[in-house]
């Protein structure tokens, strides 16, 4: 479908349309905003016409044709509303129907399931059938991954996810007709990294994930659009929240990153993410205890410390804080005389997925590595070896440091910590700042490509818990280093003034696609 | 200028309250020799309630005593009061029931959403209204005592005219 491919016209429900050779009736229908019934058709996979739900008429043709595989020819004219469409189509819903057993009270599916749309829009209300249902039961696939025959439409999204993008052809469609059903040919569960996918992919509630089955109907999620943070491939997600807590991660189409696909650790990583002890006040030392107290006067402690000191300012951070935040940290420290910061990365397996080999699961199990070091932070195995003698100001981003000794900080002048999870070595802050996680403030993250990434605020934050890159840039203003950063967008664009790496980028540029990094590739190279 | 007053003069028949009194007091000693008898002996005489009258509610359930509820969720959903709260879960036969079902009988408004909107016809209004009680917390219902409701249910039509005409 290059530029110099021939462009074929063709009226699509009276509305004329212009697309490149090769384009099928669905996608070009889809240009002009008509969407036609699909049950077998997804775009990330190829399309066996076999649901027979997209039938559409075409003048001259002797039948209705399946417009997930029909090519649009020059002057075609498609009706996808006609009676005789509506007709084929009502007849392949009321063939689904004559199994599927309507418990969409309790399906896990209802509210986002293809088949409950389709079958109130042809407005066959009533079944036809007198025969009693096949009942063919339920099965499990995977160790997360429960399978309701009966419910099943045996589309094969899923076998073919298998198939074309794990190549990994473990599913099959086993019997035929009636009694057809999808499942492995072994009696063992099968495991893939990305098994998750097909759950996704199933347009009716087949394909369940056993973690999420009963849980929340899906009507009541609120869907945020966010990057997953679970590794430096920083897939686009939307983030099903209700109750402010992250309920369920699906993916967000983007070619450029995910496709449509992500991994199963990010989706496991997400849910609940940032529950457990949060700080939720900021807390100064006041004669050697910790006493809690509010913004003005934590920020006054704060602007009292940032004065410029012959030991200079380190910095331990984390490659899971966003680059506004990254950033801000990096600024407090110039303040006092940066002397170099340090973040670590958790790493894991690596696994990849053959169909679409740009997403892959990252051994660096944190979204901003690339972010981080383009904002001059050293990635490095062990932090606390990296500030050991160091005797001025310690400034700690969003690591709990679980691993520090107990006397951690004795010879600090001054230890800052910017957190959002209490720890043993957070109590010895003079200087304790709660702050959000990824889902509770905007911003972005840079992934392992130099992809600038937003995301968007999901939840509210606890207590009084603030982002840094607002905190940190309003000590900053009261002693004259920049303006108060209300917006991640103001953040970011200061940033991006100061960092030549992001030249040429701003926040609203970004978009929900996101933008690279200038010589993306080049340095890349030096993450690993 | 001085405002001009207009006098009006009373009618003779209108200045006397006479007549007036008299007409009153003709219709009190008409009732004393006629009593009307609109009134009940409550609580020993109970008040005949319309099949369709919507009380506190009622849950239907099994013959095993299981409530009929299946925790889809749609009464939450459509309730306007926000007052009844589910949490679905899985029971031993793999099954989704209601782990938790409170409706809060102060906040709802009796409009019968929820009985109209359930699937499985577990959730009724009920043919009731002595709902009194000691405690505000006890206008909460839970599952259990939704359960032992034993008031009839509310019709949603009335069973000798359906179509209502």
């Amino acid at each position: 479908m290059n530029e110099t491919s021939p462009v074929l016209n063709v009226t699509i429900d009276g509305i004329q349309v212009s697309v490149p050779k090769g384009a099928t009736i669905l996608e070009a229908a889809e240009r002009v905003g008509v969407v036609i019934p699909r049950y077998c058709y997804h775009p990330g996979l190829s399309a066996p016409a076999v649901c027979r739900m997209c039938l559409v008429e075409v003048d001259g043709a002797p039948k209705p044709l399946p417009s997930c595989v029909q090519q649009v020819q020059d002057g075609m004219v498609v009706h996808t509303a006609s009676a005789e469409a509506r007709k084929a189509r009502r007849a392949a819903v009321e063939f689904l129907l004559v199994n599927h057993p309507l418990d969409c009270p309790i399906c896990d599916a209802a509210g986002q399931c293809e088949l409950q749309d389709y079958a109130f829009e042809t407005g066959q209300l009533r079944t036809r059938n007198i025969e009693p249902k096949a009942v063919l039961g339920r099965d499990k696939l995977t160790p997360d991954i429960l399978y309701f025959a009966d419910r099943c439409v045996l589309c094969t999204r899923c076998v073919r996810f298998m198939d074309e993008i794990a190549q990994e052809p473990v599913l099959q469609v086993i019997q035929r007709g009636h009694k057809g059903y999808i499942d492995t040919m072994t009696d063992e569960l099968f495991e893939h990294p990305f098994s998750m996918n097909i759950v996704d992919v199933c347009p009716v509630g087949a394909l369940v994930n056993e973690d999420f089955l009963f849980k929340p109907r899906a009507w009541d999620l609120d869907q945020t659009p966010s990057i997953c943070p679970g590794c430096s491939q920083g897939c686009n997600v939307l983030l099903g929240t209700k109750e402010n807590r992250v309920l369920r991660a699906k993916p967000r189409p983007n070619n450029e990153v995910n496709s449509y696909w992500m991994c199963d650790h990010g989706r496991q990583a997400l849910v609940n993410w940032g529950a457990g002890d949060r700080i939720e006040v900021p807390m100064i030392r006041e004669s050697g205890r910790l006493a809690p107290t509010d913004w003005p006067q934590a920020l006054a402690a704060l602007s009292r410390t940032l004065e410029a000191r012959p030991a200079g300012a380190r910095a331990i951070v984390s490659a899971g804080a966003s680059n506004e935040s990254l950033y801000i940290a990096r600024k407090l420290a110039d303040k006092v005389g940066f002397k170099g910061g340090v973040f670590r990365v958790e790493t894991g397996p690596e696994a990849g997925l053959p169909g679409f080999p740009k997403l892959r699961l990252r051994a660096e199990r944190a979204p901003n590595v690339r972010g981080a070091e383009l904002l001059g932070f050293r990635r490095s195995a062990d932090v606390l070896e990296a500030i050991r003698g160091h005797k001025g100001v310690l400034i700690v981003l969003e690591d709990a440091l679980i691993d520090a000794p107990e006397d951690f900080g004795v010879e600090l002048e001054m230890f800052i910590y910017v957190g959002t999870h209490m720890s043993p070595a957070a109590r010895r802050a003079d200087i304790i700042l709660p702050s959000t996680t990824f889902a509770e403030a905007e911003g972005s993250f840079t992934n392992v490509e130099g992809r600038v990434q937003r995301f968007a605020q999901a939840l509210h934050p606890p207590g009084l818990a603030r982002p840094l890159w607002l905190t940190g840039s309003t000590a900053l203003a009261g002693l004259g280093a920049g303006a108060v950063y209300r917006t991640a967008a103001a953040a970011f664009d200061a940033l991006v003034g100061e960092f030549g790496e992001f030249q040429g980028l701003s926040y609203a540029k970004l978009g929900l696609g996101g933008a690279s990094v200038a010589e993306a590739e080049s340095s890349a190279a030096n993450v690993s | 200028m001085a405002i001009g007053v207009k006098k009006v003069e009373r009618p003779e028949a209108g200045s006397s309250y006479l007549r007036a009194t008299l007409k009153g007091m003709g219709l009190t000693f008409r009732h004393l020799a006629t009593p009307i008898t609109v009134s009940q002996q409550y609580p020993e005489e109970k008040w005949e309630l319309a099949p369709r009258m919507r009380g506190t509610h009622r849950m239907a359930v099994h013959e095993d005593g299981r409530a009929k509820c299946v925790a889809c969720g749609l009464c939450p959903t459509v309730c306007p009061a926000n007052c009844i709260k589910l949490v679905p879960a899985e029971d031993e036969n793999g099954e989704r029931y209601a782990a938790v079902y409170e409706i809060d009988e102060f906040r709802c408004i009796f409009c019968g959403y929820c009985q109209e909107v359930c699937p499985v016809e577990a959730i009724h209004l009920g043919v009731h209204y002595e709902a009194a009680e000691y405690s505000r917390e006890r206008f909460v219902y839970d599952l259990e005592r939704l359960c032992e409701q034993d008031h009839p249910f509310t019709q949603l039509w009335d069973p000798e005219d359906p179509a209502s005409e």
